[in-house]
């Protein structure tokens, strides 16, 4: 039987990879790929809790919004690292680092 | 499913009714579609079509806000609330993108690009209708999305263009940073979501779920929640976007970002806390203890880390982020009911940020650097700008005769009253601090007319300078007025502001 703990541990699972992606900064689209986990590791907490909101269903319908808005925000952020790429023909967030104190 | 079906026409029914609610910001997504419409096909005809419908829907939206006034109202199940807060922060919002789309005009108005301008202009639009969502809500959803909506636009309009490697690199740092931010915060609503049942975080069911929750969980939610709030206001520790993206980014994208995202995430910060401070139970201690700390944290680091900046608009990042401290210290006040203060140091503050940034883009066009020291020895050449950017400067510290002196003195008499009041010592430590760093930012701020004024230029070289009379000049000099106007007489603008 797969109660609501075991959704929580999965999704809190999900969490760390992606905040470990995210800190470990090798590469952009890696940190992109962590912060996908992380978002992923959200729907999965909302659709598992909006199962007892049967009134409302506000957590799916926050899962769905959230699923929209991660797309868009990493079509933005690709995009974006792709002109990072032209001018700096590397995308490792360490090797770009013109700005700073 | 009966239940349902009998619902169905009451639901229509609100709906519906709630219309009337969302006419600004239909204003705003007309002048959007519109204005890409524009940039597709009437701009080969005339070149200022997109630029034109902008401005005049800012216009449109800003004219029916006027119409809300007075009015208190709530819409599509309390998603949207129309009160005093959110007409004041939506009036701030509509100048602040006016002045924004003239400052994005002007800057590219001499240079040619491969792709089209006028896509900038629907950008700025869209974060327009988000920033006013963003002002208007107590309800998790659409928080989130209003903050996603300006982040994005946001993302695209610092790296729209790619001039060159700085603006890129800001760019990927803003993206990059700001999407983790946002992703945490995600998984923080999540978790509150799981405690209550309910997205509405004024609501009673709400803060009863909060309160009944583990401590230990609804710490960590509270605090990932204030991740992607801290992003958008860039407090301490999460501003260390600010000075990269401020210092990349095109001048008047810089002047929009430090100024209009900070309107609405302020006011969503205060609607947290007039609704989270006001229980005696852990979480409302947690989220006080949250925000006067980071408070203080902001505040000293700000201000003291912008001492040693040699380029302008980096310095102009770090004094943002010490104005933000202070904004915090006028959050206290807000939540415990005095509303006008916050709205009078946030449109002070609006102003002498827009009145720096025009000061800066005149200068950056005409020397072509951003650096402090390029303004050695023009006090002289090009004594208005200069003249005015040191009024600016004095009122960024917080000195008579100026508007910055009135809304700071608003904020610490306040917090003074609390403090006699109440007698807890975070409150004397938040007007010692808040002292101490408006003498701090006095060391930096005065490097400008120092440059300008008192210190030669060995260099004959700058010869060529002819201060033209640019629209962005006129603007900064009648912002400068204003605010010394407001210093002067700042009983007429309180009065609007508390009627």
């Amino acid at each position: 039987m797969i109660s609501l703990t075991h959704f929580l541990f999965v999704s809190a699972c999900l969490f760390c990879i992606g905040l470990y992606a995210i800190i470990a900064k090798r590469n952009s689209i890696m940190i992109l790929i962590g912060i996908e986990f992380i978002i992923n590791a959200a729907i999965l907490n909302l659709v598992a809790f909006g199962r007892y909101d049967k009134i409302n269903y506000s957590g799916q319908i926050f899962a769905l919004f959230a699923i929209v808005l991660a797309a868009a925000a990493v079509a933005v952020g690709l995009a974006i690292i792709l002109n990072v790429y032209r001018k700096y023909k590397t995308i490792n967030p360490e090797n770009i680092t013109d700005l700073r104190d | 499913m009966n239940e349902f079906v009998f619902q169905v026409s009451d639901s229509i029914d609100h709906i519906i009714r709630s219309i009337p609610l969302f006419k600004v910001e239909f204003a705003l997504s007309f002048g959007f579609l519109s204005s890409i419409v524009c940039t597709l096909i009437f701009d080969k005809y005339w070149k200022h079509s997109s630029f034109f419908v902008t401005i005049l829907s800012i216009i449109c939206a800003f004219l029916i806000l006027m119409t809300q006034h007075d009015q208190s109202n709530f819409g599509f199940y309390n998603m949207l609330i129309v009160d005093k807060t959110s007409f004041f922060a939506r009036a701030f919002i509509s100048i602040g993108l006016l002045i924004s789309a003239i400052f994005l005009q002007q800057h590219f108005a001499n240079k040619e690009f491969k792709k089209r301008k006028g896509d900038l202009y629907s950008i700025l639009l869209a974060a327009g209708i988000g920033l006013n969502l963003f002002s208007m809500t107590t309800h998790w959803l659409m928080a989130f999305i209003a903050i996603e909506m300006v982040s994005i636009c946001s993302y695209i309009m610092v790296g729209y263009f790619s001039e060159n490697k700085k603006q890129a690199e800001a760019a990927m740092k803003y993206a990059l940073f700001g999407s983790a931010c946002s992703a945490v915060m995600l998984y923080g609503l999540s978790l509150i979501y799981g405690f209550t049942g309910d997205l509405n975080f004024a609501s009673p069911k709400h803060i009863q779920g909060l309160i009944a929750a583990p401590e230990v969980m609804v710490s960590i939610a509270i605090l990932f929640v204030f991740t992607g709030i801290g992003f958008k206001l860039s407090f301490v520790p999460f501003h260390l976007w600010a000075p990269d993206v401020y210092e990349g980014a095109p001048t008047p994208v810089t002047a929009f970002l430090s100024t209009v995202p900070k309107i609405a995430a302020i006011v969503l910060l205060s609607r947290l806390a007039s609704a989270w401070i006001s229980t005696p139970f852990y979480f409302s201690e947690l989220t006080f203890m949250f925000i006067s700390f980071v408070s203080i944290v902001t505040m000293l680091a700000g201000n003291l880390i912008a001492l040693r900046q040699t380029d302008i608009k980096r310095m102009m990042a770090y004094s943002s982020i010490g104005h933000t401290g202070f904004l915090m210290m006028a959050i206290i006040a807000y939540s415990n009911g005095q509303q006008n203060i916050l709205f009078f140091y946030v449109l002070v503050y609006t102003l002498m940020n827009f009145a720096s940034f025009a000061f800066i883009d005149v200068l950056e066009q005409k020397l072509g650097s951003t650096q402090l020291s390029s303004y050695t020895g023009l006090g002289k050449k090009m004594p208005i700008i200069f003249t005015c950017f040191s009024i600016i400067g004095i009122s960024l510290i917080g000195l008579p005769p100026t508007a910055g002196f009135i809304g700071k003195l608003f904020v610490f008499s306040s917090i003074f009253e609390i403090y006699q009041y109440g007698g807890d010592q975070i409150f004397l430590w938040l007007l010692i601090v808040g002292a101490l760093t408006s003498v701090i930012s006095l060391f930096y701020y005065f490097k400008i007319p120092l440059f300008a004024f008192l210190r030669n230029n060995k260099e004959e070289n700058i010869e060529n300078i002819n201060p033209a009379l640019s629209p962005m000049l006129v603007i900064g000099v009648i912002l400068t007025i204003l605010v010394v106007l407001i210093g002067i007489f700042p009983s007429g603008v309180f009065g609007v502001i508390s009627n």
